[in-house]
């Protein structure tokens, strides 16, 4: 563990996303390749509409960004600086509920397996008790300590 | 409407007809001040996913003319970064089977594919 690295812990720091398109606000926990991380979306989101429903692609891309935030902490505990990440699949990604502005929604995420620079991730959108969306997405890692990237 | 998908429409340049195999196919070109550039990422732009996935959502209301929502992701592939600039064609397919409103939809650059992926669609109870 390096000083300093600790929970939560704004996502700003761990992923190379920025406003607008960042979406994550802080990683809660981490746990044997687990995470959650908690968004609050402001009405002023491109993401609202002029009644602050969030489109539904938010929920992909927050399951994407909370895994990013995830890999983030681990980089950082590693003493690498913050690799970037893309999204390269996605399979299954339900859509059950509806967001809006303004709701405190926590992603949470499992990683299912790593291989050859890949990850497989299986996520989920809550608000409260309520699921809003699942999925398993697909995502390629930066090596940070790669050259030429 | 929020301000992303309406980015995405103002991108659109060219549409075409459908045909025996598609519903339609449409152009758009990104420029480097599309919103969706925006912090995605810092000196490294790239459209991000969810707007390939969106216009296509975008496309399939406005051929249909009915309110739509996402209501899954059944596959996605997005095997190369849109960067700012590019001309990107969207072909989609709308069909239905086994009861489901599905669309498929392939985005190309340069003749290259792109991006992939199939959703499922529901008719939104609300209009946007």
């Amino acid at each position: 563990m390096i000083a300093g690295i600790t929970l939560p812990m704004a996502a700003s720091l761990l992923i190379p996303h920025r406003t607008p398109m960042r979406l994550v606000d802080t990683l809660l926990s981490v746990n044997n390749g687990c995470a959650v991380a908690e968004s609050v979306l402001p009405r002023s989101t491109m993401m609202a509409d002029g009644e602050g429903r969030l489109d539904e692609l938010a929920f992909m891309e927050l399951i994407a960004q909370s895994y990013a935030a995830f890999k983030g902490y681990l980089d950082l505990l590693e003493g690498k600086p913050v690799g970037e990440g893309f999204l390269v699949g996605v399979r299954h990604l339900e859509i059950t509920g509806r967001a809006y502005a303004g709701d405190r929604l926590l992603t949470s995420i499992r990683t299912v397996g790593t291989f050859g620079g890949f990850a497989v991730v299986e996520g989920a959108v809550t608000r409260g008790d309520e699921t809003l969306a699942a999925g398993t997405l697909k995502l390629w890692l930066v090596d940070p300590d790669a050259d030429g990237g | 409407m929020n301000e992303l998908r309406k980015g995405i429409d103002a991108s659109a340049t060219e549409a075409l007809p459908g045909t025996g195999t598609e519903t339609g196919a449409r152009r758009y070109r990104f420029a480097p001040g599309f919103i969706g550039f925006s912090g995605h990422f810092p000196g490294n732009p790239i459209l991000p996913a969810i707007v390939q996935v969106r216009a296509v959502v975008s496309l399939a209301e406005e051929e249909g003319g009915k309110a739509l929502r996402l209501a899954a992701v059944r596959s996605a592939k997005f095997l190369a970064p849109i960067r700012p600039g590019e001309d990107v064609w969207i072909r989609y397919r709308r069909r239905v089977d086994s009861g489901m409103n599905l669309c498929d939809a392939t985005l190309s650059v340069a003749g290259k594919t792109v991006a992939s992926f199939q959703l499922e669609l529901a008719e939104e109870e609300t209009p946007r």
